[in-house]
């Protein structure tokens, strides 16, 4: 774990991308609400 | 924590070569999962079947354990880790689809005690943890790496207040394990004290979403109370979430004047930057739902994708936790995140039974 912690510091240099992980996982949350909105996904199971 | 490396490099809609890399760890952590799902079942069936009354084991611990025996023994492979470190991401994107169960209403009277309980417990839980840090002669920024991971929100907070005080890497490493270890702990303390105490779903919801550091914990803690008591967790640790920014900005204004450094710019663009995106996804969604834009059945669909995420998250709670590397990172920190982690926890019930009429 010390490799994992000493990494983790990794998140403070600038990302390759402007998005960060909680923009993403709004996006994935808001398309998948979406398309059960509109019907493309219609059924999900537990 | 697994594999930050992991973490850092993960940006979904990447490349095929970062896809290849996550899917080992992917299907890692959605075999767990299920197959605490399944575990769940078969053990229900198998009382049922044999007439015998066995405690219902939920799968949000079978999963956990399931996680924490595989990491502890034979060890989760490289080639696993940049998919375990997905984890945080289903997490947060299990939270917006959760905001499809609150009416906005609910979200506002609940998050509004929620946010006042959390300023008192923000701001009594540093002041401890920081007199705390000092008698146990820890380093200050050590001190305060810790004292920022137990009051607001465990790694995350850690993670944004190095950067802002340049804390030292060990100094961080040190804080995270604690915290982290202290957290594994909570998850399974937690229920049982709620138990005894016979505590309702919404109080001891409150009391998890409060009490304890990391999400993903909150969340499974708050699962293994009950449906309901996940949903109130959830909210609170959302709203205790939402504090980083300030908490963060203070403690780099204060380290920027002790030390002689430049400090923060533009407070608002660095209030924005820390602020967790997740939680305004949250509140769109509950909005969403409270204007009856989804039908019924749409809603326990969102739900179900809710479950489903959390469900990878839990697996990954157990398949990052590795005990014998958190020894490592010596006992000075674990013994101050300890002593304060119990103090919060008697403070934050305190808190949550005096509340209790304004939950009703």
């Amino acid at each position: 774990m010390t490799r994992q912690l000493d990494s983790r510091t990794e998140n403070e240099k600038p990302a390759a991308s402007k998005f960060s992980l909680d923009a993403w996982a709004v996006t994935l949350a808001l398309v998948l609400s979406i398309l059960v909105w509109i019907g493309w996904i219609k059924h999900i199971p537990w | 924590m697994a594999s930050s490396l992991a973490l850092s490099q993960w940006r979904p809609l990447g490349n095929f070569k970062r896809i290849a890399q996550i899917l080992p760890g992917l299907l890692l952590l959605a075999a767990v999962g299920y197959a605490g799902k399944f575990l769940e079942r078969s053990f229900s069936a198998y009382g049922k079947a044999h007439h015998l009354t066995l405690p219902n084991i939920e799968y949000v611990l079978w999963a956990i354990v399931i996680g924490l025996v595989i990491a502890n023994t034979t060890g989760v492979p490289a080639a696993f880790k940049p998919g375990l470190a997905t984890y945080e991401f289903w997490l947060k994107a299990g939270i917006v689809l959760l905001g499809s169960r609150f009416l906005l209403g609910d979200v506002l009277k609940l998050g509004g005690i929620s946010l006042v309980l959390v300023a008192i417990e923000i701001a009594l839980s540093l002041l401890f943890m920081t007199a705390l840090g000092r008698a146990f002669g820890l380093k200050p920024k050590l001190t305060t790496l810790l004292a920022v991971g137990s009051s607001i929100c465990g790694v995350s907070a850690i993670i944004a207040t190095k950067g802002a005080i340049d804390a030292d890497d060990e100094d961080s490493s040190f804080a995270i394990a604690a915290i982290l270890a202290l957290g594994a702990i909570a998850l399974f303390i937690f229920p049982l004290v709620g138990r005894w105490l016979g505590m309702s779903d919404q109080a001891y919801g409150l009391w998890a979403g409060l009490g304890i550091d990391n999400t993903a914990e909150v969340t499974a803690a708050g699962a293994l109370y009950s449906d309901a008591a996940a949903k109130v967790a959830v909210l609170a640790k959302t709203a205790r979430n939402a504090m980083i920014g300030f908490v963060v900005l203070g403690y780099a204004l204060y380290w920027a004047r002790k030390e002689g450094t430049e400090g923060v710019g533009n407070k608002a663009a660095f209030l924005w930057a820390k602020f967790p995106k997740f939680v305004l996804g949250f509140l769109v969604i509950s909005a969403v739902a409270t204007a009856h834009v989804f039908s019924k059945d749409q809603l326990t669909s969102l739900a179900n994708l809710s479950r489903w995420a959390f469900l990878l998250t839990f697996a990954g709670v157990g398949l990052r936790t590795n005990i014998a590397e958190m020894r490592k990172q010596g006992l000075r920190p674990f013994v101050v995140g300890a002593l304060g982690e119990v103090a919060i926890a008697f403070l934050t019930l305190g808190l949550v039974f005096g509340a209790e009429k304004l939950l009703r």
